[in-house]
């Protein structure tokens, strides 16, 4: 086992809430006596060890409690109880480019930025160049970073803090900065550091950079560690538990059109199991069945089913009609079933959509916007990021 | 403190401080002028309120014989405002710092520090310029220059304790923003600044005010080694030393105290 360079220690940390915020001396002399606050538990017990040259992840919600820890860690927060040992000359980046004035050119902002990092002049002074090669400012250096673009502002501030030299590196999710060139960039930046025996603490709600990057993780939830280990396992964890938060928040879905046929609900099943489900796996045979109700016969309609990522993508929409099922007419009661063998989904939540309109797609007879929402879970093929797989085939091949 | 996190703060200082010089009058075209213009202005209106408006006497310095009412004024009025200005952008500095306080871990004392030494160093350019008035106005002050020296740094020690309170305390209720300037206005009468403290017409108890406040004794001092062209009395000093130390020690402990709670409260 490896020395510990990061010891979090019982770490309890309140804030108040102030019904009636006293910022001013009239109002807090006034206010004497009742003192008109709700403790609000940020932090409860937390508790764990980082060892020299780990990768440490951190997962939670917002409002789980990670920044406050975060800021504990960086010493900005002082804990109400229990503590926070660092053993290692530690670098916090929670906001790039704190602290830079607009007025001042980039050279003097790179100077001043170092200090408030903690950087001695000499220190500052060899690693000056490096600095300003890293962030590809060379002709902009001397002039003012107001006239900077955020990008550059950004390349700038991360490329100071990146080389401040820590041994123990803790961020926020703050990677995401810059072009496509300035990120590789940084991931190289940090397989350094990790090659070099260095320790990162990375506090994120990106899972896929917490599975790919760290040796270990805790998951906060609500202010308490709910788990700690194995990051793909927490990962998992998390992700389940967060679809089912979502189900249970969802407020229902909404229809327009003109309303002649209508989809009534979607019910989604595997293979040939009777019952609906509301969750599959990458590589299930999936069936959806759309009920409908058509309170007067409606001449060639045609439906669609839509289906969209979390974030509002559309992974896939098919149409009847692109497959030349136009019936003739429609009335009554009934159900169209859609079968999707070997589904390419990713695990993730997904949204579904139905819409019914006319052959011409001119006229809508129904559209109803999340008519269900299912998730899907690690199955087989396995992808860590993306929507779909496309079910690679991978050889090597020597010399 | 380890060294290295010594000498890497004491860099953080520097920079600060440049930082707090460099950025003041950037965009301007007069530029550093107008940390001239505005003393000069100053003495202009008290000068025409006291000897055409008020028709008075101007003091005359004891042993140099000068007799120079703008002079006068400005030995007074030079340290009151390096004191005063600089308790006020301390307050506002430390206000300022909240994206710094909350985002990085640092001194957070070198925003009220990096205030004093800019305007410590603006003060002696100003102290430059009046000395030589004062040699074309026949008070030979060069070796003057040396008590004064010792004078204005242990005000400006004093003016830390001030600053470093009041910003501390600006932090949980902002009314001390707006209470120092009207303090700061209160000091600048209650100060031998436009007049001579040692005038007998004063009553006794005001002339003591005035003599013996924090900031009367400061700027009596520099005036005995800058108007008078004598040495205050060891009495004199003892005061002035105590003041300073008592107010930086007290300022030390209130922001010492109260910054760890700086980055929850902004």
């Amino acid at each position: 086992m490896n020395d510990v360079v990061l010891e979090v220690d019982h770490l309890t940390k309140t804030f108040r809430i102030h019904r009636e915020r006293a910022n001013s001396l009239k109002q807090r002399i006034a206010a004497k006596g009742r003192n008109r606050f709700d403790e609000f538990t940020a932090l409860q017990d937390v508790t764990f060890d980082v060892s020299e040259g780990e990768v440490f992840g951190v997962i939670g919600h917002n409002g789980s409690g990670k920044s406050t820890l975060l800021k504990c860690m960086a010493g900005i927060l002082q804990p109400n109880a229990g503590s926070v040992r660092v053993h290692r000359r530690m670098s916090a980046l929670l906001e790039l480019g704190a602290g830079f004035h607009p007025e001042l050119t980039g050279r003097e902002n790179v100077f001043l930025n170092a200090a408030i990092l903690g950087m001695g002049r000499r220190d500052i002074a060899t690693r000056f160049d490096e600095i300003v090669e890293f962030s590809g400012l060379e002709k902009f250096i001397d002039q003012p970073v107001k006239t900077y673009s955020s990008g550059m502002y950004v390349r700038l501030a991360f490329s100071v803090a990146i080389n401040v030299d820590p041994r123990l590196l803790i961020i926020d999710e703050v990677l995401a900065v810059g072009d496509v060139t300035f990120q590789k960039r940084c991931l190289e930046k940090f397989v350094e550091f990790r090659n070099d025996g260095r320790t990162i603490v990375l506090v994120t709600h990106d899972l896929a950079s917490v599975r790919n990057m760290c040796d270990r993780a805790v998951w906060l939830k609500s202010g308490h560690v709910t788990g700690e280990g194995d990051p793909k396992e927490l990962v998992e964890a998390y992700t389940e538990s967060m679809l089912g938060s979502v189900h249970q928040t969802e407020t229902g879905s909404t229809r327009r059109g003109s309303g002649e046929l209508m989809i009534n609900e979607v019910e989604m099943y595997i293979g040939d199991n009777p019952s609906p489900v509301m969750r599959c796996s990458t590589g299930d045979d999936v069936r959806f069945r759309l009920f409908y109700t058509a309170t007067k016969a409606v001449p060639r309609p045609i439906f669609s089913l839509i289906i969209d990522a979390l974030g509002g993508a559309t992974v896939s929409a098919p149409c009847s009609r692109d497959v030349g099922l136009v019936p003739d007419v429609i009335s009554g009661d009934g159900w169209i079933d859609i079968v999707m063998r070997d589904i390419s989904l990713l695990p993730g939540a997904y949204d579904v959509h139905t819409a019914v309109q006319d052959f011409n797609k001119q006229h809508e007879y129904d559209h109803l916007q999340l008519a269900a929402r299912f998730d899907v879970t690690t199955g087989k093929p396995y992808e860590s990021s993306g929507l779909v797989t496309l079910r690679p085939e991978w050889n090597f091949t020597d010399g | 403190m380890s060294l290295r996190s010594a000498v890497a703060s004491r860099n953080l200082l520097y920079l600060l401080s440049l930082k707090e010089l460099r950025t003041r009058y950037k965009k301007s075209i007069m530029g550093w002028a107008w940390s001239l213009l505005n003393p000069l202005t100053q003495m202009v209106i008290f000068s025409i309120i006291f000897l055409k408006v008020f028709i008075q006497i101007p003091p005359t310095g004891h042993p140099s014989g000068i007799k120079n009412f703008p002079l006068f004024f400005l030995c007074g009025l030079l340290p009151f405002n390096f004191f005063s200005i600089t308790v006020g952008v301390a307050i506002g500095n430390v206000q300022g710092g909240a994206g710094l306080i909350k985002k990085v871990r640092f001194p957070h004392e070198h925003l009220v520090y990096s205030v004093v030494i800019a305007q410590f160093v603006t003060m002696l350019i100003e102290f430059s310029v009046l000395s030589v008035a004062l040699i074309i106005g026949g008070n030979m002050v060069l070796p003057w220059l040396v008590p004064l020296l010792v004078i204005l740094v242990f005000m400006a020690m004093f003016t830390t304790g001030v600053a470093l309170t009041f910003a501390a305390a600006n932090v949980f209720f902002h009314d001390v923003n707006y209470l120092w300037g009207i303090l700061a206005q209160l000091l600048f009468y209650a100060t031998p600044i436009i007049y001579d403290a040692s005038n007998p017409r004063i009553p006794r108890s005001l002339r003591l005010i005035a003599a013996h406040s924090p900031t009367g004794s400061f700027i009596t001092a520099v005036r005995n080694v800058m108007y008078d062209l004598t040495m205050p009395s060891l009495r004199d000093f003892a005061v002035i030393i105590v003041y300073s130390l008592s107010a930086f020690a007290f300022g030390t402990w209130v922001f010492t105290r109260l910054s760890p709670r700086f980055a929850e409260e902004m």
